[in-house]
């Protein structure tokens, strides 16, 4: 079969798009991770919530504007639901040993996925793109979905704010600090609990933003939080623990290697993307860019 | 003191015998029949398993009204996770543990071959109400195991008819990667290919369940051109794939077939999003066939649970009723014998007539093919232009089914 330039560029295009929200999602992982030092496996059921407060909150409001009032609201009902869930236990656990982290954050998985259930049901869920965003345009002869066109612009919109937050910001530069070595913070007699809640709700906020993006891209099921937190943690571990641009890096790695596996191997498209990940690792066992553990 | 409560009770004795001659078969205290249901209520697939759960308790409710054999019949449910170990640690749990009369489920089919091989070892029967894998009740059928669902040969023997009758001879399949999609596949492309040997296999691609972007195929598909993609997957891949064709504007550009693409709770997600022109096949609508009895089905399930019921309910609903019908023709609580009951047991159905076929233990359902098409009345697509396939025409002959099981 032969494949042209246009196919390719289409592909890559597609590949990028996908990699925009895994982007945006790892990038409050990884944040978690640096500052906290939580493996925060809640992180894809966040995502999740998200998503489904995505589909009410556009329900809600309908129309044109349905889509752009959830995906600035959806994100902060993850905010208020992942701040309940920070004062009431994960604040208390920080100082506890990895493996006690993670099962603690699985158990918060499962008691959300459940939630969730409750709250929206087992029904499958769909949320339109915007009037604006809807069917696909040609770009050099291939057509490339107009959403997934808005997804690579807003993409790095995001990271740049995220950027900005850390480097511009007396919150994110004592995030930072934080992240390299706690004790010293909290020497400084910067009050560490506090930073840390800031810290989580940021992390938990890009989850939102991750789900209310990718509402009108995917049916909304119980279970996308599993789906997408073991891909999370895989592109977390390829780009460097805690690393924001190393998120930016193994999402890139991750989505466009998928998107070129499906179009020239099909029926072995799956491994693609877990391949890279498996050489990466290889070759860099800490990850591609400077881990911050 | 002990004599005088022994007088008090005398009086009560002929009336004690009395009821004995009345009630005969309360005083043996025919116990209730106990159901063992096995299927996924976490995660994606649990819409489908609640559906079918729901049918099955609105039957039980008609059926225990009068009750069965002067008991009623009773369930329990496991959650099978839609994995295999899991499924079949909670079968052996309700057959050890549970002490169950027959076993019920799943929507996965590698999870129902499991469970069904198991059956056959602890000598249960096993009905299978949603797996479509067409190995169920042919290749590894047996005595124990019946399926109330229609199958991935009577699916793909439709589509296989529906698709030689299309100009179409470049073909894509693309899929879930699991025993349904690549069963589903299989069949439609064995039979599509019997009918019209012209047609060509030019690619394929299969996604892992719950593959959430499915865009990035659809636009590798669209870069080899074909005539006609030919979709299997199920569940919220099958809103996933509408999603992605309406995104990338796939279904204008070849032709799209999916069996379960025009079942509602795929289509109902989307509104009146959802694209048209896709051809789909199904083997229940609730708007289809517009027969009272259907209408009747379709108001008490709506009265009971505030929706109209998917097909998982209809096979749920069907389940229900061959199950009491068999335990009253059997007359007796006994696995044989219930199974001998069961066999070539005809039921009336929302869709009509519906026998359990003796010798493969299977249904014979019909199947819809359809449209997915914007109507008036509703604001959701659904199915338009439908074509009825008989069951008896779309599944396998006896002797087939004696072939593959090797002469059993």
């Amino acid at each position: 079969m032969a494949i042209g330039w246009a196919e390719i560029f289409c592909q890559f295009l597609v590949g990028i798009s996908r990699s925009m929200i895994l982007f945006i999602v790892c990038a409050g992982l990884s944040f978690i991770l640096g500052v906290l030092r939580v493996p925060n496996i809640a992180h894809g059921s966040l995502y999740m919530i998200g998503a489904f407060a995505t589909f009410s909150i556009s329900k809600m409001i309908g129309g044109t504007y349905g889509f752009w009032v959830a995906l600035a609201l959806a994100p902060l009902l993850v905010v208020v639901v992942s701040l309940i869930a920070e004062r009431l236990l994960f604040c208390h656990l920080y100082q506890r040993e990895h493996l006690m982290l993670i099962l603690f954050t699985f158990s918060v998985s499962l008691i959300l996925g459940d939630l969730v259930k409750i709250v929206w049901g087992a029904e499958y869920r769909s949320v339109s793109p915007p009037e604006i965003l809807k069917g696909s345009i040609s770009l050099l002869g291939a057509s490339v979905p107009r959403y997934n066109l808005f997804l690579i612009i807003i993409g790095p919109l995001v990271g740049i704010a995220l950027w900005l937050f850390t480097t511009r910001t007396k919150i994110g530069k004592i995030s930072r600090a934080a992240a390299v070595d706690r004790e010293m913070v909290g020497v400084l007699g910067i009050n560490v609990s506090w930073v840390f809640s800031f810290a989580f709700l940021v992390g938990c906020y890009l989850a939102g933003i991750g789900g209310a993006l990718v509402a009108p891209t995917v049916s909304i099921t119980l279970g996308m939080d599993h789906t997408l937190i073991i891909e999370a943690f895989l592109i977390v571990i390829i780009g460097g623990l805690g690393n924001m641009w190393g998120a930016l890096v193994g999402s890139l790695i991750f989505g466009v290697t998928h998107s070129f596996g499906v179009l020239f191997w099909p029926q072995f498209a799956i491994v693609f993307p877990y391949m890279s990940v498996v050489i990466v690792l290889l070759l860099r066992p800490r990850g591609l860019l400077k881990s911050v553990w | 003191m002990k004599l005088f409560r022994m007088k008090s009770f005398l009086p009560f004795l002929p009336i004690l015998a009395v009821l004995f001659i009345i009630f005969p078969e309360g005083v043996q205290a025919q116990r209730p029949i106990k159901i063992g249901i096995l299927d996924p209520y976490t995660g994606p697939p649990a819409v489908y398993a609640q559906d079918a759960l729901n049918g099955f308790k609105l039957a039980l409710n008609e059926i225990n009204k009068t009750g069965v054999l002067g008991s009623k019949i009773e369930f329990t449910t496991r959650d099978t996770k839609f994995k295999v170990d899991i499924g079949l640690s909670m079968a052996k749990e309700l057959v050890m543990m549970e002490k169950v009369d027959l076993l019920v489920g799943t929507i996965n089919s590698a999870v129902s071959l499991a469970v069904s091989d198991y059956a056959r070892g602890e000598k249960i029967p096993f009905i299978v109400w949603i797996s479509k894998s067409e190995k169920i009740t042919g290749e590894k059928g047996h005595r124990y195991v019946f399926s109330t669902a229609e199958n991935t040969y009577m699916a793909g023997k439709a589509g296989g008819i529906a698709l030689s009758k299309k100009p179409f001879i470049k073909y894509w399949i693309a899929g879930d990667d699991y025993e349904y999609g690549h069963a589903i596949a299989d069949g439609i492309w064995r039979n599509l290919k019997a009918l019209k040997p012209e047609v060509q296999l030019i690619g394929q691609s299969w996604w892992k369940v719950g593959e959430p972007d499915l865009v990035p195929y659809l636009t590798s598909i669209l870069a080899a051109k074909p005539d006609a993609v030919i979709v299997c997957g199920g569940g919220a891949t099958m809103t996933n794939s509408l999603k992605a064709c309406k995104a990338t504007g796939f279904h204008e550009k070849v032709a799209v077939y999916m069996h379960t693409a025009t079942d509602h709770a795929v289509l109902k997600p989307l509104g009146r999003e959802a694209p048209e022109g896709i051809m789909g096949t199904m083997d229940y609508h609730f708007y289809y066939p517009d027969t009272p009895a259907n209408r009747a089905f379709v108001k008490a399930f709506q009265d009971a649970y505030g929706n109209p019921p998917g097909f998982p309910a209809f096979h749920g609903y069907i389940t229900a009723h061959f199950i009491a019908k068999a335990y009253q023709k059997a007359g007796v609580i006994d696995k044989e014998k219930f199974i001998d009951a069961l066999e070539g047991m005809v039921i009336d159905s929302p869709v009509g007539k519906v026998e359990m076929r003796a010798c493969d233990h299977q249904a014979v359902l019909p199947i819809f093919l359809g449209v997915t098409k914007k109507v008036p009345q509703y604001d959701f697509v659904i199915s338009s232009d439908i074509v009825t396939f008989s069951g008896k025409d779309i599944m396998p002959s006896c002797e087939e089914i004696k072939r593959i099981r090797g002469g059993r």
